[in-house]
Order: C-alpha cells, then sequence, then structure tokens
C-alpha cells in the first residue's frame, strides 16, 4: 500500500537535465520532506507529481492507481503554492470553495444566479458552505473568511492557501516551500501547526523545502535531493548519523560537517596528514574522512594539530574555528558554551576526532563502511 | 593639509545647501508643469472663454454673447444629427473592437507559434498613418472596382455603395476603426495577460478547473479586469475623438450621414471661421467625454478593485 509513488522519473528543458531517474515512495499519511539546493529539481518533481508538468520517463501512481497520464484536475492531490497562488479577486471563504464547487458542481451549476435554480444545486452549496467553515475552524481562519487575498497578511494568506488545499481531503498533499515567505518566528510557529494538521488529515505529504532544519523537525523521512538525483531517503536521524554521502552529509548540520583529505595505508588504516584515525577500510588510495563539529574536541596527548582563527560564543555552545597547522584544512569543533575561557585565538592545540562517529567516504563522495580499529592502533603514527 | 581638505569639503558642503530637497523637486517637475499648463490648461480655459464670445477668424473685433452659444446649440439640428452619429458609432466601435481585441489576444496567447507575426500584423494599422490607410480602404470599398463588392458579386449577394450610399457610409468608418481599434486593443490585453501569474493557472488546474473555459472564468477574466477598465476608457476615447477617417474618406456625407462630431467642430470653426461657436460645441463635447470617462471609472473600478 503507498500514497505517493514516483518510478524513475525523467525530465529534461532543452538540455538542462531537471531530473534524472527520480523515484520516491511515501506511504499513505506519511510526510516526507524533499530538501536540495536551489535548482535540484525540487518544484520540477511536484509539478509532475501533481500532473502540471508530464515527465518524459517514468511512473507517478497516487493511491495505487497509476495517474501518469492523467491531468492535475483529474489525480486527487492538492499543492500549496510558494507563492501560495490564492485568487486575489476572491475572498478567503471563495478561494477555499473554489476546488469543492469545480469538482462537485457541473458546469451549469455554476452559472450564476440560474445554477442556483437547477435542482441539487442547493444542498451541495450548503454542504460545501459547512465544509469550509470546519476546516477554517482547524485553521482558525473563521473570521478571515470575507477578507480578499490583498487585505490577508502573509502569515494569514498561507493558511488560507493550507485551507484551500485540505478542505477537500486529498489523497496526496504536495506543500511547494510553503513557509519560505513567512519571517522566523513565524515560521518556527507554523512548522508545528502543519505537523499537527498533518496528523488530524492524515494525507501523504511531500513537503518541499531548502531549510533542513524544517525538514529534520518535521518529517517522518527526509529526501535529500542534488543535480536532480535523491541521494537518500531516510528518517531525520539516519540522515543526520549514517548519510550515504559526501554531499547529504556536507548539506546537513550546522556548521557543516568537518572534511579532510585522508590517504589509506597499510593494512587499510586511514590516516589524515600522518595522523591515525583509528578507522581502517578495504578501499586504497585517496578517501574522505569526515567528521561533525560536536564530535571534535580539543586533546592534550594526541590529535591533529590546529591553530584557533576564530572563537564564536553561542550561549550553550561555542564554535572554535581553526585551521590544519600542515595541511591548512579549515576545521569547527563544537564546545561546551562554559569551556569558553579556556581558548583564544592564536592558541595551538591537537583536536581529536571521536572515531566512533566519524564517516569516510570515496573520493567520488559515496560512504565507505569502515571498521573500527584496536584502540592502540589509534595512537598517532609519528608526532 | 588634512585641514584645507576638511575645509574644502565643508566648503562644498555649503555651496550646496541652499538648493533644498522641496526646490529639488520642483525644479525637476518644472518641464512637465510648464508643458502640462502651456498645452492643456491655458487651451483649456482659452476654449472655456472663446465659447462666451461671438469670435471669427479673420473678423476684427468680437463681443461677449454669454450663454447664446450654448443656446444655439440646443436648437441646431446640425449639431444633433453629430451627436446621434457619434452615439452610434461608439455603440458599435468599442464594444466589438475590444470583443475582437480580446479574441485575438486570447488566440495568440494560447498558440505561442507565430506570436510575433499576429501581434505585428494586427498592431499594424496603429502604428501606420490612417490617412494613408484611408486610401487602400477606399479602393477596396470602391463600389464597382473594389475587391469587397467583387467577392460579393461572385456570391450572388447585394453590393452596396459602402462610403457613398447614406445608409452604408457610417458603419462602414466604423468597420475602418473596428479594424484599427481591434490590434490596439490586442497589444494591450495581451500585455495584461502577460502579467497573470502563471501559478494561478496551476492552481486553477490542481483545483478542477478542467476545460480552458472554466479557468477564463476562473482567473483570466477577473485578473484582467484592470486591463479591460484601462482598454474600455481608451478605446470609448478613441472612438468618440474619431477624425481622420470621416475627414479622408467621407468628409461627414452623404448628407450628413457618417458626419461625426469632431468633424463638425473642425468644419465649423476651420470653414466656416465661427471660432466662438466651435469652441462652445467643444466644451460640450469635453464635458460629455469627462463625464462618461467618470461613470465608466466609478461602475468598473467599483467590481475590479482587489484592494
Ligand atoms: N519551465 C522550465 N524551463 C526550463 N528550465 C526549467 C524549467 N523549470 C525548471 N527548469 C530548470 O530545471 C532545474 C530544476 O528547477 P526546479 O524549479 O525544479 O528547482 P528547485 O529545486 O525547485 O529550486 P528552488 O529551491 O530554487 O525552488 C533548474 O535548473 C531550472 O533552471
Ligand atoms: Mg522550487
Amino acid at each position: 500500500m503507498t500514497g505517493i509513488s514516483v518510478e524513475n522519473i525523467a525530465k529534461r528543458f532543452g538540455d538542462v537535465a531537471a531530473l534524472k531517474g527520480v523515484a520516491l515512495d511515501v506511504a499513505p499519511g506519511e510526510f516526507v520532506s524533499l530538501v536540495g539546493p536551489s535548482g535540484c529539481g525540487k518544484t520540477t518533481l511536484m509539478r509532475i507529481i501533481a500532473g502540471l508538468e508530464m515527465p518524459d520517463a517514468g511512473t507517478v501512481r497516487i493511491a495505487e492507481r497509476d495517474v501518469t497520464g492523467l491531468r492535475a484536475a483529474d489525480r486527487d492531490v492538492a499543492m500549496v503554492f510558494q507563492s501560495y497562488a490564492l485568487y486575489p479577486h476572491l475572498t478567503a471563504r471563495q478561494n477555499m470553495a473554489v476546488p469543492l464547487v469545480m469538482r462537485r458542481l457541473n458546469g451549469w451549476q455554476r452559472i450564476p444566479f440560474l445554477g442556483a435554480r437547477l435542482p441539487g444545486t442547493r444542498n451541495i452549496v450548503a454542504n460545501i458552505a459547512d465544509e469550509i467553515l470546519r476546516t477554517a475552524q482547524m485553521l482558525s481562519i473563521e473570521a478571515l473568511l470575507d477578507r480578499r487575498p490583498g487585505q490577508l497578511s502573509g502569515g494569514q494568506r498561507q493558511r488560507v492557501a493550507l485551507g484551500r488545499a485540505i478542505v477537500r481531503r486529498p489523497k496526496a498533499f504536495l506543500l511547494d516551500e510553503p513557509l519560505s515567505n513567512l519571517d522566523a518566528s513565524l515560521r518556527v510557529q507554523t512548522r508545528k501547526e502543519i505537523v499537527e494538521l498533518h496528523r488530524r488529515v492524515g494525507a501523504s505529504t511531500v513537503y518541499v523545502t531548502h531549510d533542513q532544519t524544517e525538514a529534520m523537525t518535521m518529517s517522518d523521512r527526509v529526501a535529500v535531493m542534488m543535480a536532480g538525483e535523491i541521494l537518500q531517503i531516510d528518517p531525520p536521524e539516519r540522515i543526520y548519523g549514517d548519510p550515504a554521502d559526501l554531499r547529504v552529509a556536507a548539506f546537513v548540520g550546522s556548521p557543516s560537517i568537518n572534511v579532510f583529505d585522508a590517504s589509506v595505508e597499510t593494512g587499510g588504516r586511514v590516516a589524515v596528514d600522518g595522523y591515525a584515525t583509528g578507522l581502517a577500510t578495504r578501499a586504497s588510495g585517496r578517501v574522505v574522512f569526515a567528521v561533525r563539529p560536536e564530535d571534535l574536541a580539543p586533546d592534550q596527548r594526541v590529535g591533529m594539530p590546529a591553530r584557533v582563527e576564530h572563537i564564536e560564543f553561542l550561549g550553550e555552545s561555542l564554535l572554535l574555528h581553526a585551521r590544519h597547522a600542515r595541511t591548512g584544512t579549515a576545521m569547527i569543533a563544537r564546545l561546551d558554551g562554559r569551556e569558553r575561557g579556556a581558548f583564544a585565538v592564536g592558541h595551538d592545540l591537537l583536536l581529536r576526532p571521536d572515531t566512533a562517529r566519524a564517516f569516510l567516504f570515496e573520493s567520488g563522495g559515496k560512504r565507505l563502511r569502515a571498521e573500527r580499529m584496536a584502540q592502540s592502533a589509534a595512537e598517532p603514527v609519528h608526532g | 593639509m588634512a585641514d584645507a581638505a576638511i575645509h574644502r569639503v565643508a566648503a562644498t558642503a555649503a555651496v550646496r545647501a541652499p538648493i533644498g530637497e522641496a526646490a529639488a523637486a520642483w525644479l525637476l517637475t518644472a518641464p512637465a508643469i510648464v508643458a502640462f499648463v502651456l498645452m492643456l490648461l491655458v487651451p483649456t480655459i482659452a476654449v472655456c472663454l472663446l465659447a462666451l464670445t461671438d469670435f471669427e477668424l479673420g473678423v476684427p473685433t468680437f463681443q461677449f454673447v454669454g450663454l447664446d452659444n450654448f443656446a444655439e446649440l440646443m436648437r441646431d439640428r446640425n449639431f444633433a444629427i453629430p451627436v446621434r452619429n457619434t452615439a452610434f458609432f461608439v455603440a458599435l466601435v468599442a464594444p466589438l473592437s475590444i470583443l475582437m481585441g480580446l479574441v485575438l489576444a486570447l488566440l495568440i496567447e494560447a498558440n505561442p507559434r507565430g506570436r510575433t507575426f499576429f501581434r505585428a500584423a494586427f498592431f499594424l494599422p496603429v502604428v501606420s498613418l490612417m490617412v494613408a490607410m484611408a486610401t487602400a480602404w477606399q479602393y477596396l470599398l470602391h463600389p464597382t472596382i473594389g475587391p469587397v463588392n467583387a467577392i460579393l458579386r461572385d456570391l450572388g449577394l447585394a453590393t452596396p455603395n459602402w462610403l457613398g450610399s447614406s445608409e452604408w457610409a457610417l458603419i462602414s468608418i466604423g468597420l475602418i476603426s473596428i479594424w484599427e481599434n481591434a490590434g490596439f486593443n490586442m497589444v494591450l490585453i495581451m500585455a495584461g495577460l502577460t502579467a497573470i501569474p502563471r501559478e494561478l493557472y496551476a492552481a486553477a488546474e490542481i483545483d478542477g478547473a478542467r476545460s480552458a473555459w472554466a479557468r477564463l472564468r476562473l482567473v483570466t477574466w477577473p485578473l484582467l479586469g484592470p486591463t479591460m477598465l484601462f482598454v474600455v476608457l481608451i478605446t470609448t476615447i478613441r472612438a468618440i475623438r474619431t477624425f481622420d477617417t470621416v475627414a479622408a474618406l467621407t468628409q461627414g456625407g452623404p448628407n450628413k450621414a457618417s458626419e461625426l462630431i469632431v468633424y463638425t467642430i473642425y468644419r465649423e470653426g476651420f470653414t466656416y471661421l465661427r471660432m466662438g461657436y466651435a469652441s462652445a460645441m467643444t466644451v460640450v463635447f469635453l464635458a460629455v467625454v469627462l463625464g462618461l470617462m467618470a461613470l465608466q471609472t466609478r461602475l468598473i473600478e467599483r467590481r475590479t478593485h482587489y484592494g
């Protein structure tokens, strides 16, 4: 049983390959975020799921039904646009009525004045009014129903757009960066409300954002997309703690993960400029060693030699910006904010990665399964 | 050294200071104000004043006659006919040329191939000299050698004397005006169409607006409102002040059948040289046009204001 299922979708715009064989499965009622940098194809994928764009190859299924050839109006999807796309000449109430009126009334019944006199119209219209009111209560926008979009604030408009999308209880729910036009505090609040709303409505949801915090906090699973490909789809904690690709590791987490050029030495031991990391691999040649800022800490005895360049005090934590003494690689360590007095710009120190939480990647970016070596092997090779 | 530099800077600032923001504003708007006063305000006031006199071109003296000119106008059959003609003309030209412009714009917009060609083709009448175009129309509509009548004859239909008969002259001028204004309106409406956000059509499609007609009613038509207000106003004005086609093709004839107000004013003032009387006509004309504009704006703006 799937809510939304996308297989092998490819799409080109002239010379630009916007999507290169994308696959994505969303279970019924699941909330999946689609994150990635600007231009990676998120909107294009959404438009293809919605039926606003036809893919060059691949299939789209919604609630087990192959809808690849169907147009948007015939798929059971609702979409919230980044710009909200509310009809400016209609009130909030009328905006929310449009999807219901278009689906439940036929062309004759929609004719002004005349339509209202046709048999059945009155009943349907009364039902529609009821459903709008119920949805409006859910979003607490009852008081705004008779205003036009021009008379609403950005956040209110966004709610009306949400209302228009959920009022007809779609099987699939698509949101394209719905929060990007809101200010920071409103964004945090609306984030929570959307999650809550999703829990109540229960439709399969794809949520596009390029804000990783949104993706990590809201979703059941996160799909990280880059250059027209989905690199990894996993629950947030695995996206963060077990990235499948260096680009995923680098995209998720702030400040970004520390990345070191490393070499594989005898016995598969991985070393960064002579420092034995304590990881081993079957691969050979150059690899990439990566460790998150919170897993890098000063050590008295062993570690990578570094000089402190800049200290950022964030209150509960402290960001130590340093540079590798020999290779010049920039690194950031996140420390407890109470250690503030212990460091000064220009200090030389040893920074030691937590081997258990570091990652190895091929130079091409794919994750390498590393083995941890015995404690004794983790001692410095020299100096 | 440094001191000198500072003094120099201070001195420049002191020189600049007297030209305040307000003065600069006046300076910048001055050309527009002068042009407005010289070219619009003064002539309008002059016309209003002249309308109260019996001024005739070439006659050295003139007298203040009060509202006599207006009283004469009310009784003048020679003024009543062009007023009626103009009303008929506007009622014919404005709706049809707006409708045609709209249909052309929607068709061209729906089929992007050949867009530039069609746009240029239909805009041609606007940029070409109407007097020159009139010559072409004179040939096309010629009762005996004109291609229009040749086709009608081949089809076995009646062949009216388009520009020469009193039943058809005004209608013929109207058809030419429709052809001219439709292209103009099409370009205005196309500009309005491109200003409609694409995402609204996507939203309409997702909301279940299956047919082109449903999307037209839900999105295009309402969002075109402000553009249409402008189109209706400008077309009405352009129709009311039609002059060149009449002057070039029929001179108002036959028997005043195709005489429009502006042509009457022109003849009264520059053929009969009765400037005072012509000015009175102009004042009435101006008042009617302004009243019409105010009415239309009021009526339509109420329905297109999305505030
Ligand atoms: N209609 C189009 N014509 C041509 N190229 C397009 C079209 N739509 C998208 N593209 C291209 O396809 C690629 C993906 O675009 P898309 O809008 O899906 O990116 P996105 O991930 O949504 O970016 P953003 O985060 O900035 O919204 C981009 O390189 C873009 O230039
Ligand atoms: Mg996008």
